[in-house]
């Protein structure tokens, strides 16, 4: 039910640990350890490395990836940095700058 | 005391822009800056400057320097904090560290260690009568 917004006037240099789902909206440079979703809206500025559950991307990140779940990378969206995950999806207008690895 | 812009929770995930809430199981060690609104139920160490009215939530740790322009306090903060507007301690807050502020209120039940530094208009008849009106020195 709890949730973690980051609103889009609010920037965070350093580290976020979150146990429940979070909403970036804003700017957030350091580092990224989420274990459930994460959602990157469009205008938000991720300078990070992420670790999260399911990733959705609208927003600009540069920093590397790595989901247990999938990674969806929107219209709008840009992701440069390497994506691990078990799912991804790139969407058309999507840019992506990095590589993909996949267990298979 | 009523949340006065509480979200619906129907768009509990589209806060409106500059709103954030660091939920409960979050943790962020770093610097927090920037306008708008923060509600913090989670934990924040480091530092925040915000242009904008800071609450601490009941169960929220903030252990940082606070410079914000109102902060409301239900759960622990330990920093110093300097404030334009209003500070408020509420039932069940413990604050540690120093406050500077435009105006503080220390709600029944509320533990504070730290001094206090705001402005305060004393009543007339507190000042002695031979200074000057506004009181700008008390001698006692």
């Amino acid at each position: 039910m709890a949730s973690t917004v980051i609103g889009a006037g609010i920037t965070i240099e350093g580290e976020i640990s979150a146990d429940e789902e979070l909403v970036v909206q804003g700017t957030v440079r350091g580092k990224v350890d989420a274990r459930e979703g994460v959602t990157i809206e469009a205008g938000a500025t991720v300078e990070a490395d992420i670790t999260a559950g399911p990733l959705t991307v609208a927003g600009s990140v540069i920093g590397n990836i790595s989901s247990t779940d999938r990674v969806d990378l929107q219209a709008g969206g840009r992701v440069i940095g390497n994506v691990k995950a078990t799912r991804i999806t790139i969407a058309d207008g999507a840019q992506f700058k990095g590589n993909v690895d996949m267990d298979v | 005391m009523a949340l006065t812009r509480s979200p619906s929770p129907a768009n509990r995930h589209a806060a409106p822009a500059g709103e954030a809430v660091i939920g409960a199981g979050t943790r962020i060690r770093g610097r927090v800056t920037g306008e708008g609104d923060i509600t913090i139920a989670g934990r924040v160490e480091g530092e925040v400057h915000l242009r904008g009215e800071l609450f601490v939530a009941e169960g929220g740790q903030v252990v940082s320097d606070i410079d914000a322009d109102a902060l409301r306090v239900a759960g622990d903060v330990e920093g110093n904090i300097q404030v334009t507007g209003e500070v408020t301690i509420l039932a069940g807050a413990r604050v540690r560290g120093d406050v500077r502020s435009g105006s503080v209120s220390l709600d029944e039940g509320a533990s504070f260690d730290g001094r206090l530094d705001c402005d305060v208009r004393l009543p007339r008849e507190l000042l002695l009568a031979d200074e000057d009106e506004d009181g700008a020195t008390i001698r006692r």
